[in-house]
């Protein structure tokens, strides 16, 4: 029995439904739930997998489009074959989602044109050539697979003539694209009447409180999946993770946030451990460019001197995050990957009282009785926002409160109810500086689209990008359309943030040195720490876990299992 | 019987009045509530590793259960569902009947709630009495000071403390869920035991959490009742103790009747922190995810059972008193 919790969902539902695509489902990703191949998050490479439904694949040079051999040996676990008309039936339940490589409008971005069955065993999908991206691969591998022969009827027998004539221009197009839209809730609802997996597991029962899956025996690398069984454990906040960990149940927990006195206890107990990754997720705080005197890059520069990131980090996530060596707009790890030397050409912006009290005289700020106020004098004071149930955001923000306050800038935290609340607010422009996460990669078009995308005015439109002024139509950041980057003049971060998508890899790394520069030049936000994605192993039971800095730590450990990493101990 | 008929009606028709005020109400409330739960569910899709455009396809999808129109034809189409006994579609576990949700969660919360409160009751009740009348005595000290003690203690930190001592201290109980998942479920003994033992620490913890309540009325009013003329008259007169102890709990327990109906009206509510605190799903956590959630319909639905439950609860508590109190009897015949 191998026992561990699901990181994508808190509270097991016994009404979730067996359908990937439903938010409460009974659908566990690695596990009973699976993929075509799971991205190893390549630091630069996005096209780098482990197999899953498909066992190898070719990719054309220029990304145009993916050929996936699929595993040879592989049956569901009802005992029919995995076959390639479960594929292509399962990317026309993914075009009614419209997430991932899949949607009726042929101009969106690193979208699919064409599905071609070779054989039972080998299938071909093409890349709209109108858009081109370059994470179109890994949209295609990270597609929910199903049984067509379960869900068939959810789809209408003349689906692909449909989505063909969607694809078009006119009436008829876009009545078939509404049909197609239509599904989109059929789908989402959709509930076989009973599990039918693909992957090594499949489940046997659930209550409220466990998921009970057991082997499928059908699998194709079901020799060498170590348990028989699994538990999932319902959990509705990290309390009882931390419980669970302390208890020594649990032989795989992934990220989960951790004090550090819990911690200690949790490594206590035998056969626990930890294992260290790279996490593209870094946590910033972000300027409202609308608002005085955030406008000017020189006040946003003094702030970030006065910050002691390592003390920040150490009292808001000592566990969990790395201070920023930088603002670049991507975890040191990514920064250090795509621009090697020139990384350490970006300002690191120290605590230096010197150099951020030359940067707020710049700004005209005034300073009177130790405490900075505004070029016209009047008061200033730097309110930091941040949503109350994020507690390692709330300790940052009062570190970086104290700091300030410490330095003569008069500061304060102001803590929002919930996240829904805080991002309505945000999106509002009613925050000064927000706390808001960056480096959302490793794509590094999702990366840049966090500080130059649609929270910046920039927002893409059936291909075409258009920037909307400070304060309209999402702005919140308020960044103007082009800023002067010393050594490269004036530049419009929105457009180079959008041809990562469709540049190739020698393309990508000079407009990522552009950007990081622009990024760490005129600090849209302060970037505070990296996380690290910090995983809970326990060893009492099996071995073979994968060790720090691996290239599957990010996966689940279901994926673990399948590829037969995971040993039962001696 | 003629009386206790009318009063019903009565009853009924006060309480429909009073679901439907509460009904617009809530609706009211609940669709003002401000936040944005698409761009809360794009950022954690977008921390997954979609694209801001993917993300928001997702989204769209996901959020295409959101009641579209005016807030005045929303409310037309709630009402109108209402009337139909249609709580309508959950936005968190789509293509389900808020109903459906409600009821799984309510099965997790009624039983254990219900059997606290009707365990702390009775010996809250039985307690308080004995506490009064040996009011001078070492064992009503005790048994007030206990009632005072576990008053003033929170649910959640008794309810620590409880996990604490028989889930790590001595292991002997389940630290959370509803039941073992390898027992097969149905009406077997392994089941039911099973349900039982994983019920055990949140009945207990809110037994003990509210017994102190009913042991400080009880004794309170017990001490009222014993001060009061009838009593004096039926020592003089020579009545047997029991008897005489039939007047005063007869007379001291009515007030707590109120609270009791009251209190297992709110059991609809859920009890939040010893459902977070041993993982019982109930329908306190169903509550709060729906609000984080934003799930319109839910929280309309959870307020409605909660707000119904006390309506009813009222009804009963006021017909009880009409049975076992003479006066509202008379009262309400002489009326």
């Amino acid at each position: 029995m191998y026992t561990t919790i699901d990181g994508f969902k808190p509270g097991l539902d016994v009404n979730g439904p067996f359908n990937p695509y439903h938010p409460k489902a009974n659908a566990f990703r690695g596990y009973n739930s699976m993929w075509l191949g799971w991205s190893k998050n390549h630091l630069t490479d996005p096209n780098q997998f482990y197999p899953g439904i498909a066992a190898s694949w070719d990719i054309a040079p220029d990304n145009s489009s993916i050929t996936l051999h699929l595993q040879p040996n592989n049956k569901w676990s009802d005992g029919k074959p995995v076959t390639a008309e479960d594929v292509r039936f399962s990317i026309g339940l993914a075009y009614t989602q419209g997430s991932t490589a899949y949607s009726i409008d042929p101009s969106a971005s690193g979208v699919a044109s064409d599905i071609e069955v070779i054989d039972d065993k080998t299938i071909k999908v093409t890349q709209s050539a109108e858009n081109p991206s370059v994470t179109f691969v890994r949209g295609v591998m990270e597609t929910f697979i199903v049984p067509a022969h379960v869900w068939t009827g959810v789809l209408p027998a003349d689906f692909w003539d449909k989505l063909k004539t969607a694809r078009g221009d006119g009436p008829e197009a876009e009545a078939a694209g509404a049909e197609i839209t239509g599904l989109a809730e059929k789908v989402l609802t959709f509930a076989p009447p009973k599990d039918v997996s693909a992957g090594p597991f499949v489940l046997q029962r659930v209550n409220p409180g466990e998921a009970l899956l057991v082997k499928n025996k059908n699998f194709y690398n079901a020799a060498n999946v170590a348990p028989d069984q699994v538990k999932f454990l319902n959990y509705t906040g990290n309390e009882q993770i931390w419980n669970y960990l302390v208890a020594g149940k649990l032989d795989n927990a992934p990220f989960t946030a951790v004090p550090a006195d819990v911690m200690k206890r949790i490594t206590q107990t035998p056969g626990n451990g930890v294992a260290r990754g790279f996490s593209p997720v870094a946590v910033s705080m972000a300027f409202n460019q609308s608002k005085k005197p955030y406008d000017d890059v020189h006040v946003r520069r003094g702030l970030a001197h006065l910050i002691n990131r390592e003390e920040v980090t150490k009292i808001a996530s000592p566990e969990g995050g790395v201070a920023a060596a930088t603002t670049s707009g991507m975890h040191q790890r990514a920064t250090e990957a795509w621009l090697g030397a020139e990384a350490g050409s970006l300002e690191p912006y120290k605590v230096d009282a010197a150099k951020a009290e030359e940067e707020f005289k710049a700004a005209g700020m005034k300073k009177a009785d130790g405490k900075w106020a505004l070029p016209d004098g009047k008061p200033w004071k730097v309110t930091i926002n941040a949503p109350a149930p994020f507690s390692d955001w709330v300790s940052g923000a009062k570190a970086v409160t104290s700091q300030l306050n410490e330095a003569g800038v008069d500061a304060e935290v102001v803590t929002v109810a919930d996240y829904p609340l805080y991002l309505e607010e945000l999106a509002a422009g009613k925050y000064d500086l927000g706390f808001w996460l960056t480096a959302l990669g490793p794509a590094p078009y999702n990366i840049y689209q966090r500080l130059y995308g649609p929270a910046n005015g920039w927002e893409l439109l059936a291909g075409k990008l258009k920037h909307h002024a400070p304060g309209k139509n999402g702005n919140w950041m308020g960044s103007p359309e082009t800023i002067d980057v010393e050594g490269l003049g004036k530049v419009n971060p929105g457009e180079l943030a959008v041809k990562l998508n469709s540049a190739p890899e020698a393309e990508q790394k000079a407009i990522i040195g552009q950007l990081a520069k622009a990024a760490n030049q005129d600090l849209p936000v302060i970037q505070l720490w990296d996380y690290v994605n910090t995983q809970f192993i326990n060893t009492s039971r099996f071995t073979g876990f994968p060790k720090d800095e691996h290239d599957s730590l990010r996966l689940t450990s279901g994926v673990w299992l399948q590829l037969g990493m995971i040993k039962k101990k001696q | 019987m003629k009386q206790i008929a009318r009063r019903l009606a009565g009853h009924l028709a006060r309480g429909l009045a009073m679901i439907l005020v509460v009904t617009t109400i809530s609706f009211l409330i609940i669709r003002s509530i401000p936040g944005d739960p698409m761009a809360a569910k794009a950022q954690k899709l977008m921390e997954q590793g979609m694209s801001p455009e993917q993300a928001d396809r997702a989204v769209a999808v996901l959020y295409g259960f959101l009641p579209s129109g005016g807030m005045w034809d929303q409310y037309v189409d709630y009402m109108t569902g209402l009337a139909r006994l249609d709580l309508g579609q959950s936005l968190t576990v789509p293509g389900t009947g808020v109903s459906t949700v409600l009821l799984g969660a309510a099965q997790w919360t009624v039983l254990p709630v219900l059997a606290g409160t009707l365990l702390s009751f009775l010996l809250g009740v039985t307690m308080g009495v004995y506490a009064a009348i040996k009011r001078s005595g070492k064992l009503g000290d005790a048994l007030a000071v206990s009632g005072s003690l576990l008053h003033g203690v929170p649910q959640y930190v008794l309810a620590m403390l409880l996990a604490a001592i028989f889930t790590t201290l001595i292991p002997i109980l389940p630290a959370g869920g509803t039941a073992d998942i390898m027992i097969e479920p149905g009406f077997n003994a392994p089941y039911i035991g099973s349900l039982i033992e994983h019920a055990t620490l949140p009945v207990v913890t809110y037994a003990l959490a509210s017994y102190g309540g009913w042991i400080l009325a009880m004794k309170s009013s017990v001490v009222t009742v014993l001060g009061d003329d009838f009593i004096l008259a039926a020592e003089l007169r020579g009545l047997k103790r029991s008897f005489i102890f039939r007047y005063v709990a007869r007379n001291a327990i009515l007030p707590l009747f109120t609270i009791l109906a009251l209190s297992i009206g709110l059991l609809f509510g859920g009890a939040i922190f010893i459902e977070k605190i041993f993982n019982y799903p109930g329908l306190g956590l169903l509550l709060i995810d729906s609000i984080s959630g934003r799930d319109y319909a839910l929280m309309g639905g959870a307020f409605l059972l909660i707000t119904v439950a006390i309506i009813i609860a009222n009804i009963a508590a006021d017909l009880l008193y009409t049975v076992i109190d003479p006066r509202v009897r008379d009262g309400a015949e002489s009326s």
